[in-house]
C-alpha cells in the first residue's frame, strides 16, 4: 500500500514537472466555480441566473448597469436620447464592434436580436420585459430607433439584461434550436468554445474586443481562457477553492466566508448593492392567511434579524421593507410602516382579534385553527429559514406547516392554489419591475401567487410603468409600497448578499451581480501566474 | 380456545402418528424459545446488540420525558455550538439541543421502521401464505412480487413523494411496498416446506378450513424464519427511511428524524461536524444492532447450526 502511494506521488510529481514548461508559456485557464448549469445559453430562451451569468461574457447589450445598480452606462450604444413623451428611444451605436467570428456588427444585427426577443414565434418567456413595443427600426447606418406604444420607464434597465443580448443571425439560423447549445456567436469579451452540460463551459478570449463598458478600467479582456465549472455540492466547492484547484466563485457557502478571509492572499469581496431578496408571501384569499391580523402577527413574530445572522452566518441583511434599499425607487417612508419585531405585541394583537390559544398552544377563532401551509423550493437556505420562522410563529401560537419541493416539481406546485403562503427568492433591477411582476392582478396565479387583485395597485403600477417623469414614478411606487406594507401581504426576510471569493492567482475580481451575474462581463480580471 | 382443540384431538384418533407430530410441534415451542434465548445470551455480540436495541426502544419511548429541552424551540443566538457547550452534545443549526433532537429523531425513525415493517410483513405474509397454499394463484402473485422487487425503494419513495408530497406517510408507504415482496418470498418459501409435512395432510383430511390450517399449523412452523426476517428487515428499513429523509422526502420540519438531521448538518460539515455525525452514528449503531441481532437469531433458530 505504501509502495503504491509512493509510486502515485512520484508519478504526480513527474507529471507536474513535465507540465511546468507549458504553464510558463500559457497560463492555465481561469476557472470559475458554480453550483448549477443552465438548460441552454440562448439569451431569449433561458430565464436561469446560470445562463445570464455566462451570457454577459458571451454577448453585449445596448446599455450596461454600473456597480451601483442604479446608473445606466453605455454598452453597444455609445449614446442615446429619449423623446419627451417617453415613447421613442434613439440609440447611436458603436461602429467598431465585431462578432467572435470576426464579422463586423451592424445595426441590423441589433434590430434582428431585439425583434427575435419580442417575436411571438420565438415564444420567449421574457419577451414581456421588452415593454409595449410599436417598432424597432434602423435609421441610417448606426442609429436604432426603439418606439413604444406607451411610455415604459423600465426600458433602459431591461435592455441591460442578458435577455436583450445581441446575437449573430447567421449562427442562430444555422443552429436552429441548438443555438446556445452547440454553439454561440456574440460580440462579448469571451467566445463560446465548448460546452459539456452540467460539467463545464469553456470560453476563449474574443481577440477583437475593445468596446468594454466604461464601468471597467480596461475595455479589453485580459484572460485567454475561462472555464465555468459546475460543482453542485457546496462543501466540495469550498474545498476546491481552499486547495486552489479553482480560482473564483460567488457561490461560497456563507459559513465558509470568514475562514476564506483568513487564508492569506484570498480576496473576499462583497457587493453592497446586490439585489436578490428572500420573502414569504401570503395568499390573501385563503382561510387563515386572508386575515390581516394573522399576516401582521407573522411579520411581528418573525425575528428577521436573528434569521439573517444565524442562517446566513452574519452575512445576510434584514430586509426593512418589501424592497431592497439598494433598488431604484425604494421608499423609505413605507419601510417605517413595516411592523417591527415584537412577539409580545403579536400575541396581544391576536388576542384582541379573537384568536385565543387552544389546548395545544395553537390559537383558534370560530373553530378555525391558526394554521397555514407554506410551499417553497428545497435549496440550501429555504429549509433553515422556514424552520426558524416556524419556531418563531409557534411561540405566538401560529402553526406554520412547511412543505418544500425539489426544484424539478417546485415550480409546478408553486403555480397551484394548494398552499397558503410561499417562500421565494428572486433577483430584480427596479422597483417597477419587482412590484409589477408580483402584484398586478393580471399576473395571477403566477408570479402573483398572493392572488392580490386590487384596482388601486393596478392603477398605480400602470402609472409608474408609463411615467415619463422620474418623480412621478417614484411617487406612484411609494404609494404601492405603502399600500402593500400596510396590508402585510409579504413577510420580507433577508437580502442575500453576494460575495466574490478569489484566490491569490486572480487580480481585479470585483462583485457586480446584475441578475445574479457576480462577475458581469469578466473584464479587469487578470491572472498573476 | 380449548373446545375446538379437544374436538380435533377426538377426531384425530385414527391417525395416532399425526396427532403425535402435531402435539410434539406444539409442545416443542416453549422449550425451543428458552433454548433460543439462552443461545442469544451466550454470545457477547448478540448480548450487546440486544442491549442496544432495548436501549434504543426505551429512549424512543420515553423521549418526551428524557429530553432536557423543547424539541421545537429554536435559539438562533446559540446555533451550531460544539459538544460540551449548551448541553452535552451541543446544538444544531437552529440552536436546538442535539440530545433532545437525537432522542426525538430516534423515536421518529423507530416508529417509521415499526410501521413499515408491520404493514409490509402483514401484507407480504398474507400474500406469501396464499401463494404457498394455492399453487394456482402462486404464479400470478409471485410474478407480481417479482415486479415489485425490481424497483428500488428509493424510487418508490421519490414517486410517492412526488404524488402525495413529502412526509412520513410517503416514506412509510414506500418502505411498506419495498418490504411486501421480500416478506412474501420468505413466507412462501418456508410455508412450502411446512406444507409437505404429514400433519398438514392430516389436518386437510380432517376437513379443517384453509384459514385454520394456515393459522394453526403453517404459521407457527414458519415463525422462526419470519422472526429472523423481521429483525433483519427492521434494520434495513431504518437505514432506507433515513436515506429517504436525507433526500428530503421523509419527516418534514420541525419533526426530528435521524436521516433528515444528518442532511441538515451536511451544510456545515467542515465547521460543525457534530450536527451530521451524531445522528449518523445513532443510525449506524441501531442498524448494526438489529442486523447482529437478526443474525444471532437465525443462528439460534437454525437446528443445523445448533450445537
Amino acid at each position: 500500500m505504501l509502495k503504491l502511494s509512493t509510486l502515485l506521488l512520484a508519478g504526480a510529481a513527474a507529471a507536474t514537472f513535465a507540465a511546468v514548461p507549458a504553464v510558463a508559456q500559457q497560463k492555465a485557464p481561469l476557472s470559475i466555480l458554480r453550483i448549477i448549469d443552465a438548460d441552454n445559453y440562448d439569451p431569449i430562451r433561458s430565464t436561469a441566473t446560470a445562463a445570464a451569468e455566462v451570457m454577459y461574457m458571451l454577448a453585449d447589450t445596448l446599455v450596461t448597469v454600473d456597480f451601483d445598480m442604479k446608473t445606466i452606462k453605455p454598452g453597444l450604444a455609445e449614446s442615446w436620447t429619449i423623446s419627451p413623451d417617453g415613447m421613442t428611444y434613439t440609440f447611436k451605436l458603436r461602429k467598431d464592434v465585431k462578432f467572435c467570428d470576426g464579422r463586423p456588427m451592424t445595426v441590423d444585427d441589433v434590430v434582428y436580436s431585439l425583434k427575435r426577443w419580442i417575436d411571438p414565434a420565438s415564444k420567449s418567456p421574457v419577451s414581456f420585459r421588452a415593454g409595449p413595443v410599436k417598432d424597432i427600426r434602423v435609421d441610417g447606418d448606426s442609429t436604432l430607433i426603439y418606439e413604444l406604444k406607451e411610455p415604459y420607464s423600465d426600458l433602459m434597465f431591461q435592455l441591460a439584461l442578458s435577455f436583450a443580448s445581441v446575437v449573430d443571425k447567421n449562427t442562430v439560423e444555422k443552429l436552429g434550436p441548438n443555438f446556445g447549445v452547440q454553439g454561440f456567436n456574440g460580440t462579448g469579451p469571451y467566445c463560446w468554445s465548448k460546452w459539456t452540460p452540467r460539467q463545464e463551459l469553456v470560453l476563449k478570449k474574443n481577440p477583437h474586443y475593445s468596446w468594454g463598458p466604461p464601468i471597467y478600467k480596461d475595455p479589453k479582456p485580459q484572460i485567454d481562457e475561462i472555464v465555468w465549472k459546475v460543482i453542485p455540492e457546496s462543501n466540495t466547492l469550498m474545498a476546491a477553492i481552499q486547495a486552489k484547484q479553482a480560482d473564483v466563485t460567488y457561490y461560497m457557502p456563507y459559513i465558509a466566508l470568514d475562514t476564506m478571509q483568513r487564508i492569506p492572499g484570498m480576496t473576499v469581496q462583497r457587493q453592497e448593492n446586490y439585489i436578490y431578496d428572500v420573502f414569504m408571501g401570503f395568499k390573501v384569499d385563503k382561510p387563515v392567511a386572508k386575515d390581516k391580523v394573522i399576516r401582521q402577527a407573522a411579520n411581528m413574530a418573525t425575528n428577521k434579524e436573528a434569521i439573517a445572522k444565524a442562517i446566513f452566518f452574519g452575512k445576510g441583511q434584514t430586509l426593512p421593507s418589501l424592497l431592497n434599499p439598494a433598488v431604484l425607487d425604494y421608499d423609505k417612508s413605507s419601510a417605517d410602516k413595516m411592523p417591527k419585531y415584537d412577539p409580545a405585541g403579536a400575541a396581544k394583537l391576536l388576542d384582541e382579534a379573537g384568536w385565543k390559544p387552544g389546548a395545544d398552544g395553537i390559537r383558534e377563532k370560530d373553530g378555525q385553527k391558526a394554521t397555514f401551509t407554506v410551499y417553497g423550493i428545497r435549496n440550501d437556505s429555504n429549509p433553515r429559514i422556514s424552520e426558524a420562522m416556524q419556531a418563531d410563529l409557534r411561540k405566538v401560537g401560529i402553526d406554520m406547516k412547511i412543505q418544500l419541493w425539489d426544484a424539478t416539481v417546485a415550480w409546478g406546485k408553486l403555480a397551484t392554489q394548494e398552499f397558503d403562503a410561499f417562500l421565494m427568492s428572486y433577483p430584480y433591477v427596479t422597483a417597477t419591475e419587482a412590484m409589477s411582476l408580483y402584484f398586478r392582478s393580471q399576473q395571477v396565479p403566477t408570479p402573483n401567487r398572493m392572488n392580490w387583485k386590487d384596482p388601486k395597485t393596478d392603477e398605480l403600477l400602470k402609472s409608474a410603468a408609463t411615467a415619463t417623469d422620474a418623480d412621478k414614478r417614484k411617487q406612484a411606487l411609494a404609494e404601492v409600497q405603502t399600500q402593500l406594507t400596510e396590508a402585510n401581504v409579504w413577510v420580507p426576510l433577508v437580502s442575500q448578499p453576494l460575495w466574490v471569493v478569489a484566490t491569490d492567482r486572480v487580480e481585479g475580481a470585483r462583485a457586480h451581480g446584475l441578475y445574479g451575474a457576480g462577475l458581469y462581463k469578466g473584464l479587469d480580471l487578470k491572472l498573476k501566474r | 380456545m380449548s373446545s375446538p382443540m379437544k374436538l380435533e384431538r377426538n377426531a384425530l384418533q385414527p391417525g395416532a402418528k399425526t396427532v403425535e407430530a402435531a402435539v410434539s410441534v406444539a409442545a416443542a415451542a416453549p422449550v425451543r424459545r428458552k433454548t433460543v434465548f439462552r443461545m442469544l445470551l451466550s454470545d457477547v455480540g448478540s448480548c450487546v446488540a440486544l442491549a442496544l436495541v432495548v436501549l434504543a426502544i426505551l429512549c424512543a419511548t420515553f423521549a418526551p420525558w428524557l429530553a432536557p429541552t423543547d424539541p421545537f424551540g429554536n435559539d438562533l443566538a446559540n446555533t451550531l455550538k460544539p459538544p460540551g457547550e449548551m448541553g452535552l452534545l451541543g446544538t444544531d443549526g437552529q440552536g436546538r439541543s442535539m440530545i433532545t433532537r437525537l432522542l426525538f429523531g430516534l423515536r421518529t425513525s423507530l416508529l417509521m421502521g415499526l410501521a413499515s415493517v408491520a404493514f409490509g410483513c402483514t401484507i407480504g405474509g398474507v400474500i406469501g401464505f396464499a401463494a404457498a397454499y394455492y399453487p394456482k394463484a402462486s404464479g400470478v402473485l409471485m410474478r407480481f412480487m417479482d415486479i415489485l422487487l425490481s424497483f428500488p425503494a428509493i424510487l418508490f419513495g421519490l414517486a410517492i413523494a412526488a404524488i402525495f408530497g413529502p412526509g412520513l406517510p410517503a416514506v412509510i408507504i414506500a418502505l411498506t411496498i419495498a418490504t411486501v415482496p421480500l416478506m412474501a418470498r420468505v413466507v412462501r418459501g418456508s410455508a412450502l416446506v411446512v406444507l409437505q409435512q404429514g400433519y398438514i395432510e392430516a389436518a386437510r383430511s380432517l376437513g379443517l378450513s384453509d384459514l385454520r390450517i394456515i393459522i394453526r399449523y403453517v404459521l407457527p412452523n414458519c415463525l422462526s424464519a419470519i422472526f429472523v426476517f423481521v429483525t433483519l428487515r427492521f434494520g434495513q428499513v431504518i437505514l432506507l427511511g433515513a436515506a429517504l429523509s436525507f433526500l428530503g422526502l421523509g419527516a418534514q420540519p420541525p419533526t426530528a428524524e435521524l436521516g433528515a438531521m444528518a442532511a441538515d448538518g451536511r451544510n456545515f460539515l467542515f465547521f460543525a461536524p457534530h450536527v451530521s455525525v451524531l445522528p449518523s452514528l445513532v443510525i449506524f449503531a441501531v442498524v448494526l444492532a438489529f442486523n447482529v441481532l437478526g443474525d444471532s437469531l437465525r443462528d439460534a433458530l437454525d437446528p443445523k447450526l445448533r450445537k
